[in-house]
Protein backbone atom coordinates (compact mmCIF):
# COMPACT_ATOMS: atom_id res chain seq x y z
CA UNK A 1 0.00 0.00 0.00
CA UNK A 2 1.89 3.51 -1.34
CA UNK A 3 2.09 6.39 1.55
CA UNK A 4 2.16 9.72 0.79
CA UNK A 5 5.09 11.89 1.84
CA UNK A 6 3.82 14.46 4.91
CA UNK A 7 6.35 17.32 5.74
CA UNK A 8 7.03 18.58 9.00
CA UNK A 9 6.51 22.25 8.74
CA UNK A 10 8.67 23.92 11.12
CA UNK A 11 7.44 27.80 11.83
CA UNK A 12 8.04 30.48 13.26
CA UNK A 13 10.08 32.54 10.75
CA UNK A 14 8.53 35.51 10.05
CA UNK A 15 10.75 35.93 6.56
CA UNK A 16 12.53 33.72 3.91
CA UNK A 17 14.90 30.85 4.82
CA UNK A 18 17.33 31.31 2.73
CA UNK A 19 20.38 28.75 4.25
CA UNK A 20 20.12 26.04 6.63
CA UNK A 21 22.38 23.73 8.01
CA UNK A 22 22.63 20.65 10.28
CA UNK A 23 25.39 19.59 12.94
CA UNK A 24 27.12 16.57 13.03
CA UNK A 25 25.91 13.41 14.93
CA UNK A 26 26.00 14.09 18.53
CA UNK A 27 25.00 12.25 22.14
CA UNK A 28 22.30 14.68 22.03
CA UNK A 29 21.03 13.93 18.40
CA UNK A 30 21.47 16.15 15.64
CA UNK A 31 20.75 19.56 15.34
CA UNK A 32 19.35 22.11 12.59
CA UNK A 33 20.21 26.17 12.08
CA UNK A 34 18.01 28.46 10.23
CA UNK A 35 19.38 31.44 8.35
CA UNK A 36 16.60 33.73 7.90
CA UNK A 37 15.59 37.36 6.21
CA UNK A 38 13.94 38.19 9.25
CA UNK A 39 17.46 38.02 11.61
CA UNK A 40 16.59 36.00 13.73
CA UNK A 41 17.99 31.95 13.07
CA UNK A 42 17.14 29.20 15.06
CA UNK A 43 18.33 26.00 16.59
CA UNK A 44 15.98 23.09 16.04
CA UNK A 45 16.41 19.57 17.03
CA UNK A 46 16.94 18.06 13.53
CA UNK A 47 14.81 14.58 13.70
CA UNK A 48 11.84 16.42 15.19
CA UNK A 49 12.05 19.98 13.73
CA UNK A 50 11.50 20.80 17.60
CA UNK A 51 11.95 24.74 18.15
CA UNK A 52 15.00 24.54 20.72
CA UNK A 53 15.98 28.55 20.64
CA UNK A 54 16.86 31.84 18.59
CA UNK A 55 19.74 33.64 18.26
CA UNK A 56 19.61 37.25 19.14
CA UNK A 57 21.53 39.78 18.17
CA UNK A 58 22.09 40.19 14.36
CA UNK A 59 20.39 44.09 13.62
CA UNK A 60 20.08 42.55 9.32
CA UNK A 61 18.70 39.48 7.26
CA UNK A 62 21.21 36.49 7.91
CA UNK A 63 22.25 35.00 4.39
CA UNK A 64 24.28 32.21 6.17
CA UNK A 65 24.32 29.89 8.91
CA UNK A 66 26.15 26.78 10.38
CA UNK A 67 26.86 24.70 13.11
CA UNK A 68 30.28 23.35 14.15
CA UNK A 69 30.30 19.05 13.95
CA UNK A 70 29.38 18.89 17.32
CA UNK A 71 26.45 21.36 17.87
CA UNK A 72 28.72 23.48 20.67
CA UNK A 73 29.06 26.37 18.30
CA UNK A 74 27.22 28.19 15.66
CA UNK A 75 27.77 31.06 13.17
CA UNK A 76 26.27 33.25 11.05
CA UNK A 77 26.66 35.87 8.62
CA UNK A 78 24.50 38.90 8.20
CA UNK A 79 22.94 42.15 6.16
CA UNK A 80 24.50 43.96 9.14
CA UNK A 81 27.82 43.71 7.80
CA UNK A 82 29.29 40.93 10.81
CA UNK A 83 29.55 37.39 11.58
CA UNK A 84 28.71 36.86 14.48
CA UNK A 85 29.92 33.11 16.42
CA UNK A 86 27.39 32.02 19.16
CA UNK A 87 27.23 29.72 22.20
CA UNK A 88 25.10 27.05 20.71
CA UNK A 89 24.11 25.33 23.99
CA UNK A 90 23.32 28.63 26.01
CA UNK A 91 22.33 30.71 22.93
CA UNK A 92 24.84 33.36 23.94
CA UNK A 93 26.79 35.45 21.33
CA UNK A 94 30.40 34.78 21.51
CA UNK A 95 31.76 36.69 19.18
CA UNK A 96 31.07 39.87 16.80
CA UNK A 97 33.38 39.58 13.41
CA UNK A 98 33.09 43.42 11.55
CA UNK A 99 32.90 43.26 7.95
CA UNK A 100 33.55 45.93 5.16
CA UNK A 101 29.76 44.72 3.69
CA UNK A 102 27.28 42.03 3.96
CA UNK A 103 28.35 38.85 5.01
CA UNK A 104 26.86 35.78 2.69
CA UNK A 105 28.56 32.80 4.10
CA UNK A 106 30.66 31.49 7.32
CA UNK A 107 32.35 27.86 7.65
CA UNK A 108 34.14 26.31 10.73
CA UNK A 109 36.86 23.96 10.22
CA UNK A 110 36.64 20.38 11.81
CA UNK A 111 38.50 21.43 14.87
CA UNK A 112 35.98 24.04 15.61
CA UNK A 113 39.33 26.74 15.58
CA UNK A 114 38.80 28.94 12.14
CA UNK A 115 35.67 30.35 11.00
CA UNK A 116 35.84 31.30 7.08
CA UNK A 117 33.47 33.86 5.56
CA UNK A 118 32.76 35.73 2.35
CA UNK A 119 30.74 38.05 1.41
CA UNK A 120 29.50 41.01 -0.84
CA UNK A 121 33.23 42.67 -0.12
CA UNK A 122 34.40 39.71 -2.51
CA UNK A 123 37.24 38.66 0.43
CA UNK A 124 37.92 35.28 1.70
CA UNK A 125 38.26 35.79 5.35
CA UNK A 126 40.21 32.96 7.90
CA UNK A 127 39.62 33.77 11.72
CA UNK A 128 41.28 31.93 14.40
CA UNK A 129 38.92 32.05 16.97
CA UNK A 130 41.25 31.20 19.92
CA UNK A 131 42.88 35.17 19.03
CA UNK A 132 39.88 36.43 17.61
CA UNK A 133 41.17 40.35 17.62
CA UNK A 134 43.94 39.25 15.46
CA UNK A 135 43.19 40.33 12.08
CA UNK A 136 41.93 37.61 9.67
CA UNK A 137 43.84 36.08 6.95
CA UNK A 138 42.43 37.57 3.67
CA UNK A 139 42.03 35.57 0.52
CA UNK A 140 41.29 37.94 -2.75
CA UNK A 141 41.14 37.12 -6.37
CA UNK A 142 36.68 37.00 -6.62
CA UNK A 143 35.46 40.20 -9.11
CA UNK A 144 32.09 40.10 -7.45
CA UNK A 145 30.26 39.09 -4.11
CA UNK A 146 31.09 35.76 -2.72
CA UNK A 147 28.33 33.59 -2.36
CA UNK A 148 29.41 30.11 -0.36
CA UNK A 149 32.47 29.21 0.76
CA UNK A 150 33.64 25.73 2.06
CA UNK A 151 36.74 24.17 3.69
CA UNK A 152 37.64 20.82 1.76
CA UNK A 153 40.26 17.67 1.58
CA UNK A 154 40.21 18.08 5.55
CA UNK A 155 40.62 21.69 6.08
CA UNK A 156 43.70 22.54 3.87
CA UNK A 157 41.93 23.80 0.99
CA UNK A 158 38.86 26.35 0.45
CA UNK A 159 36.40 26.66 -2.45
CA UNK A 160 34.63 29.56 -2.99
CA UNK A 161 31.51 30.05 -5.47
CA UNK A 162 31.14 33.67 -6.24
CA UNK A 163 28.14 36.08 -8.74
CA UNK A 164 31.44 36.14 -10.95
CA UNK A 165 29.97 33.04 -11.90
CA UNK A 166 33.16 31.06 -11.06
CA UNK A 167 33.95 28.34 -8.15
CA UNK A 168 37.38 28.51 -6.90
CA UNK A 169 39.85 26.00 -4.82
CA UNK A 170 42.36 28.04 -2.84
CA UNK A 171 45.17 26.51 -0.70
CA UNK A 172 44.69 27.67 3.02
CA UNK A 173 48.84 27.73 3.53
CA UNK A 174 49.57 29.53 0.33
CA UNK A 175 46.48 31.08 0.25
CA UNK A 176 46.91 30.81 -3.80
CA UNK A 177 44.21 29.97 -6.18
CA UNK A 178 44.87 26.28 -6.98
CA UNK A 179 42.08 25.59 -9.80
CA UNK A 180 39.00 27.67 -11.05
CA UNK A 181 35.63 26.52 -13.11
CA UNK A 182 33.84 28.84 -14.79
CA UNK A 183 30.42 28.59 -15.85
CA UNK A 184 28.15 30.47 -18.46
CA UNK A 185 25.40 31.44 -15.08
CA UNK A 186 25.71 32.52 -11.68
CA UNK A 187 26.18 29.56 -9.31
CA UNK A 188 23.02 28.87 -6.93
CA UNK A 189 24.52 26.88 -4.51
CA UNK A 190 27.62 24.84 -3.77
CA UNK A 191 27.84 21.48 -0.89
CA UNK A 192 30.71 19.61 -0.55
CA UNK A 193 30.55 16.08 0.93
CA UNK A 194 34.02 15.07 2.40
CA UNK A 195 33.48 11.59 2.76
CA UNK A 196 34.08 10.67 -1.30
CA UNK A 197 35.50 14.43 -2.06
CA UNK A 198 32.22 15.53 -3.94
CA UNK A 199 31.15 18.77 -4.97
CA UNK A 200 27.27 19.47 -5.70
CA UNK A 201 27.01 22.61 -7.46
CA UNK A 202 23.50 23.94 -8.76
CA UNK A 203 22.88 26.44 -11.27
CA UNK A 204 20.04 27.02 -13.75
CA UNK A 205 18.11 23.65 -14.19
CA UNK A 206 21.27 21.84 -13.75
CA UNK A 207 22.96 19.76 -10.80
CA UNK A 208 26.41 19.07 -11.65
CA UNK A 209 28.90 17.00 -9.78
CA UNK A 210 32.07 16.83 -9.43
CA UNK A 211 35.51 15.61 -8.05
CA UNK A 212 36.57 18.30 -4.76
CA UNK A 213 39.94 17.52 -5.55
CA UNK A 214 40.52 17.71 -8.90
CA UNK A 215 37.18 19.57 -9.92
CA UNK A 216 36.88 17.40 -12.85
CA UNK A 217 33.10 17.15 -13.45
CA UNK A 218 31.08 13.29 -13.10
CA UNK A 219 27.97 13.96 -13.98
CA UNK A 220 25.26 16.46 -14.75
CA UNK A 221 21.17 16.06 -13.93
CA UNK A 222 18.72 18.55 -15.53
CA UNK A 223 15.95 19.20 -12.93
CA UNK A 224 12.49 20.42 -14.84
CA UNK A 225 13.07 23.44 -12.93
CA UNK A 226 14.97 26.20 -12.25
CA UNK A 227 17.63 25.03 -9.28
CA UNK A 228 18.14 26.64 -6.12
CA UNK A 229 19.78 24.52 -4.19
CA UNK A 230 20.56 20.30 -3.78
CA UNK A 231 21.90 17.64 -1.14
CA UNK A 232 23.76 14.69 -2.24
CA UNK A 233 22.57 11.57 0.66
CA UNK A 234 25.12 10.71 2.60
CA UNK A 235 25.06 7.02 1.55
CA UNK A 236 25.15 8.82 -1.71
CA UNK A 237 22.23 6.75 -3.23
CA UNK A 238 20.15 10.01 -3.99
CA UNK A 239 19.97 13.43 -4.32
CA UNK A 240 17.13 15.95 -3.46
CA UNK A 241 17.05 19.33 -4.92
CA UNK A 242 14.25 22.63 -4.64
CA UNK A 243 13.93 25.69 -6.34
CA UNK A 244 11.51 28.15 -8.28
CA UNK A 245 8.94 25.88 -8.57
CA UNK A 246 8.12 24.88 -5.22
CA UNK A 247 9.08 21.38 -5.21
CA UNK A 248 11.69 19.41 -3.76
CA UNK A 249 13.16 16.97 -6.20
CA UNK A 250 14.14 13.17 -5.60
CA UNK A 251 16.86 11.84 -7.85
CA UNK A 252 18.29 8.41 -8.11
CA UNK A 253 22.35 8.94 -7.87
CA UNK A 254 23.97 5.99 -9.00
CA UNK A 255 21.75 5.71 -12.58
CA UNK A 256 19.14 8.67 -12.83
CA UNK A 257 16.67 6.33 -13.38
CA UNK A 258 13.00 7.00 -12.40
CA UNK A 259 12.26 6.53 -9.22
CA UNK A 260 8.95 4.87 -7.85
CA UNK A 261 6.19 6.00 -9.88
CA UNK A 262 3.18 5.56 -7.63
CA UNK A 263 4.92 8.27 -5.39
CA UNK A 264 4.49 11.05 -8.27
CA UNK A 265 1.84 13.54 -7.69
CA UNK A 266 0.70 13.86 -10.79
CA UNK A 267 4.10 15.71 -12.41
CA UNK A 268 4.82 16.18 -15.59
CA UNK A 269 5.81 12.42 -17.67
CA UNK A 270 9.10 14.04 -18.83
CA UNK A 271 10.49 14.20 -14.84
CA UNK A 272 12.53 11.65 -13.62
CA UNK A 273 12.82 11.84 -10.26
CA UNK A 274 9.89 11.88 -7.31
CA UNK A 275 8.52 15.48 -6.83
CA UNK A 276 6.91 16.70 -3.37
CA UNK A 277 5.10 19.70 -3.14
CA UNK A 278 4.37 21.14 0.05
CA UNK A 279 6.06 25.11 0.18
CA UNK A 280 4.11 28.24 -0.75
CA UNK A 281 7.25 29.58 -2.54
CA UNK A 282 10.91 28.66 -4.05
CA UNK A 283 12.75 26.55 -2.03
CA UNK A 284 16.03 28.41 -1.45
CA UNK A 285 18.50 25.63 0.19
CA UNK A 286 18.09 22.00 1.04
CA UNK A 287 20.20 19.63 3.15
CA UNK A 288 20.02 15.61 4.28
CA UNK A 289 20.23 15.01 7.75
CA UNK A 290 23.86 13.47 8.79
CA UNK A 291 22.01 9.93 9.44
CA UNK A 292 20.41 10.70 5.93
CA UNK A 293 16.50 9.57 7.10
CA UNK A 294 15.33 12.91 6.58
CA UNK A 295 15.74 15.90 4.44
CA UNK A 296 15.28 19.59 4.94
CA UNK A 297 14.21 22.28 2.52
CA UNK A 298 14.03 26.02 3.27
CA UNK A 299 11.74 28.37 1.57
CA UNK A 300 10.63 32.19 0.33
CA UNK A 301 7.49 30.99 2.17
CA UNK A 302 9.01 31.53 5.60
CA UNK A 303 8.99 27.57 6.77
CA UNK A 304 11.09 25.07 6.92
CA UNK A 305 9.74 21.52 6.10
CA UNK A 306 11.01 18.23 6.91
CA UNK A 307 10.47 15.44 4.35
CA UNK A 308 11.47 11.50 5.10
CA UNK A 309 13.96 10.15 2.49
CA UNK A 310 11.65 6.64 3.29
CA UNK A 311 8.56 7.60 2.77
CA UNK A 312 6.20 5.77 5.41
CA UNK A 313 9.42 4.68 8.00
CA UNK A 314 8.85 5.30 11.58
CA UNK A 315 10.95 8.26 12.41
CA UNK A 316 11.53 11.25 14.44
CA UNK A 317 7.59 12.25 14.61
CA UNK A 318 6.73 10.05 11.39
CA UNK A 319 5.04 7.11 12.56
CA UNK A 320 4.73 3.68 10.53
CA UNK A 321 1.28 2.37 10.67
CA UNK A 322 0.48 -0.66 9.40
CA UNK A 323 -2.62 -1.70 7.78
CA UNK A 324 -4.42 -3.28 10.27
CA UNK A 325 -4.10 -0.31 12.63
CA UNK A 326 -5.58 1.93 10.52
CA UNK A 327 -9.13 2.81 11.42
CA UNK A 328 -7.90 1.60 15.49
CA UNK A 329 -9.73 4.33 18.14
CA UNK A 330 -6.47 6.31 18.40
CA UNK A 331 -7.43 9.08 16.16
CA UNK A 332 -6.27 11.80 18.72
CA UNK A 333 -2.91 10.32 18.52
CA UNK A 334 -2.32 9.99 15.01
CA UNK A 335 -2.63 12.76 12.52
CA UNK A 336 -3.46 10.73 9.58
CA UNK A 337 -4.21 13.93 7.18
CA UNK A 338 -1.74 16.27 6.38
CA UNK A 339 -2.69 19.63 8.83
CA UNK A 340 -1.49 22.93 8.12
CA UNK A 341 -2.04 24.51 11.40
CA UNK A 342 1.39 27.24 12.31
CA UNK A 343 2.67 26.14 15.45
CA UNK B 1 -5.05 5.96 -3.31
CA UNK B 2 -2.09 6.56 -1.51
CA UNK B 3 -2.57 6.98 2.14
CA UNK B 4 -0.30 10.42 3.96
CA UNK B 5 1.97 8.79 6.51
CA UNK B 6 0.71 9.57 9.99
CA UNK B 7 2.56 12.22 12.54
CA UNK B 8 2.66 12.40 15.85
CA UNK B 9 2.81 15.93 16.46
CA UNK B 10 3.72 18.81 15.09
CA UNK B 11 6.91 20.10 15.42
CA UNK B 12 6.86 22.56 18.13
CA UNK B 13 7.61 26.48 17.58
CA UNK B 14 9.11 28.93 19.20
CA UNK B 15 7.99 30.21 23.00
CA UNK B 16 6.99 33.90 22.32
CA UNK B 17 8.11 34.84 25.83
CA UNK B 18 11.64 33.39 25.20
CA UNK B 19 14.62 33.10 23.17
CA UNK B 20 14.53 29.30 24.18
CA UNK B 21 17.84 26.91 25.02
CA UNK B 22 16.08 25.55 28.24
CA UNK B 23 18.85 25.49 30.81
CA UNK B 24 16.79 22.91 32.57
CA UNK B 25 16.99 20.62 28.94
CA UNK B 26 19.94 17.63 29.77
CA UNK B 27 22.33 19.00 26.98
CA UNK B 28 22.18 22.30 28.38
CA UNK B 29 23.41 20.58 31.93
CA UNK B 30 25.79 18.59 30.54
CA UNK B 31 27.96 21.33 28.42
CA UNK B 32 26.74 24.85 30.07
CA UNK B 33 29.00 24.43 33.12
CA UNK B 34 30.25 28.09 33.14
CA UNK B 35 28.34 29.07 36.20
CA UNK B 36 28.67 26.47 39.07
CA UNK B 37 24.72 25.63 39.72
CA UNK B 38 24.16 25.14 42.94
CA UNK B 39 21.26 23.37 42.27
CA UNK B 40 21.48 19.25 43.14
CA UNK B 41 21.97 18.48 39.79
CA UNK B 42 24.74 16.34 40.00
CA UNK B 43 24.77 14.02 43.13
CA UNK B 44 28.26 12.06 42.78
CA UNK B 45 29.61 16.19 43.13
CA UNK B 46 28.33 16.20 46.78
CA UNK B 47 31.62 16.30 48.50
CA UNK B 48 32.79 19.24 45.70
CA UNK B 49 29.08 20.94 46.40
CA UNK B 50 30.04 21.33 50.05
CA UNK B 51 32.93 23.06 49.59
CA UNK B 52 31.17 25.38 46.47
CA UNK B 53 28.69 25.76 49.05
CA UNK B 54 31.37 27.08 52.07
CA UNK B 55 32.98 28.92 49.33
CA UNK B 56 29.92 31.09 48.71
CA UNK B 57 29.26 31.88 52.47
CA UNK B 58 32.63 33.18 53.21
CA UNK B 59 32.25 35.44 50.04
CA UNK B 60 28.89 36.53 51.00
CA UNK B 61 29.87 37.53 54.64
CA UNK B 62 32.58 38.58 53.67
CA UNK B 63 30.97 41.39 50.89
CA UNK B 64 28.13 42.08 53.43
CA UNK B 65 30.62 42.89 56.40
CA UNK B 66 32.47 45.30 53.73
CA UNK B 67 28.86 46.93 52.98
CA UNK B 68 28.20 47.50 56.99
CA UNK B 69 31.96 49.32 57.24
CA UNK B 70 31.14 51.15 54.59
CA UNK B 71 28.87 52.99 56.35
CA UNK B 72 29.20 57.22 55.99
CA UNK B 73 32.50 56.35 54.91
CA UNK B 74 33.57 58.17 51.40
CA UNK B 75 33.55 55.50 48.50
CA UNK B 76 34.84 56.17 45.19
CA UNK B 77 33.25 54.07 42.16
CA UNK B 78 34.53 53.26 39.01
CA UNK B 79 31.85 52.75 36.58
CA UNK B 80 31.29 51.83 32.75
CA UNK B 81 31.43 54.48 30.19
CA UNK B 82 34.93 55.41 32.09
CA UNK B 83 32.71 57.34 34.82
CA UNK B 84 34.52 57.90 38.56
CA UNK B 85 32.24 59.33 40.77
CA UNK B 86 33.19 59.53 44.47
CA UNK B 87 30.14 59.69 47.12
CA UNK B 88 29.17 58.83 50.56
CA UNK B 89 27.72 55.73 51.08
CA UNK B 90 24.48 55.37 52.89
CA UNK B 91 22.98 51.67 52.70
CA UNK B 92 22.39 48.89 49.60
CA UNK B 93 19.21 47.75 49.03
CA UNK B 94 18.19 43.76 49.60
CA UNK B 95 18.65 42.63 46.31
CA UNK B 96 21.85 45.12 45.77
CA UNK B 97 20.61 46.54 43.10
CA UNK B 98 20.68 50.22 43.93
CA UNK B 99 23.42 51.99 46.61
CA UNK B 100 22.02 54.70 48.52
CA UNK B 101 24.47 57.60 48.35
CA UNK B 102 25.52 61.02 49.60
CA UNK B 103 27.24 64.20 48.10
CA UNK B 104 27.43 62.47 44.69
CA UNK B 105 30.27 64.14 42.99
CA UNK B 106 29.53 64.87 39.77
CA UNK B 107 31.05 66.12 36.61
CA UNK B 108 28.31 68.30 36.30
CA UNK B 109 28.13 68.93 39.84
CA UNK B 110 27.73 67.34 43.45
CA UNK B 111 24.39 65.74 44.05
CA UNK B 112 22.88 65.70 47.79
CA UNK B 113 21.36 62.62 47.82
CA UNK B 114 21.47 60.37 45.25
CA UNK B 115 20.63 56.29 43.76
CA UNK B 116 23.84 54.31 42.28
CA UNK B 117 22.73 51.58 40.04
CA UNK B 118 24.87 48.49 41.04
CA UNK B 119 24.53 47.01 37.29
CA UNK B 120 26.60 49.80 35.94
CA UNK B 121 29.37 49.46 38.92
CA UNK B 122 32.48 47.76 37.71
CA UNK B 123 34.02 48.16 41.34
CA UNK B 124 34.41 50.40 44.41
CA UNK B 125 37.02 51.47 46.86
CA UNK B 126 37.62 52.75 50.35
CA UNK B 127 39.62 53.44 53.26
CA UNK B 128 38.94 51.20 56.04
Amino acid sequence: MAMRQTPLTCSGHTRPVVDLAFSGITPYGYFLISACKDGKPMLRQGDTGDWIGTFLGHKGAVWGATLNTDATKAATAAADFTAKVWDAVSGDEVLSLAHKHIVKTVSFTQDSNCLLTGGNDKLLRIYDLSSPEAAPQEISGHTSAIKKALWCNNDQQILSAADDKTIRLWDRSSMEEVKTLTFDTSVSSMEYVADGQILVITYGKTIAFYNALSLELIKTVEAPAPINSASLHPEKDFFVAGGDDFKLYKFDYSTKEELDQSETDGAAAHVSAESYKGHFGPVHCVRFSPDGELYASGSEDGTLRLWQTAVGKTYGLWKCVLPEDLGSENPEQLYTSTPEIKA
Amino acid sequence: MATPVPVLRLPKGPDPNSRGFDPNSPRFIALCRTSISSSAASDTDSEQLQKEQDARSVLREGFLRCLLSMTNKKVQFQMYENVKVEATFGASDIDVLNFQVSDLHTPIGVQKEALIRCQDVISFTFEV
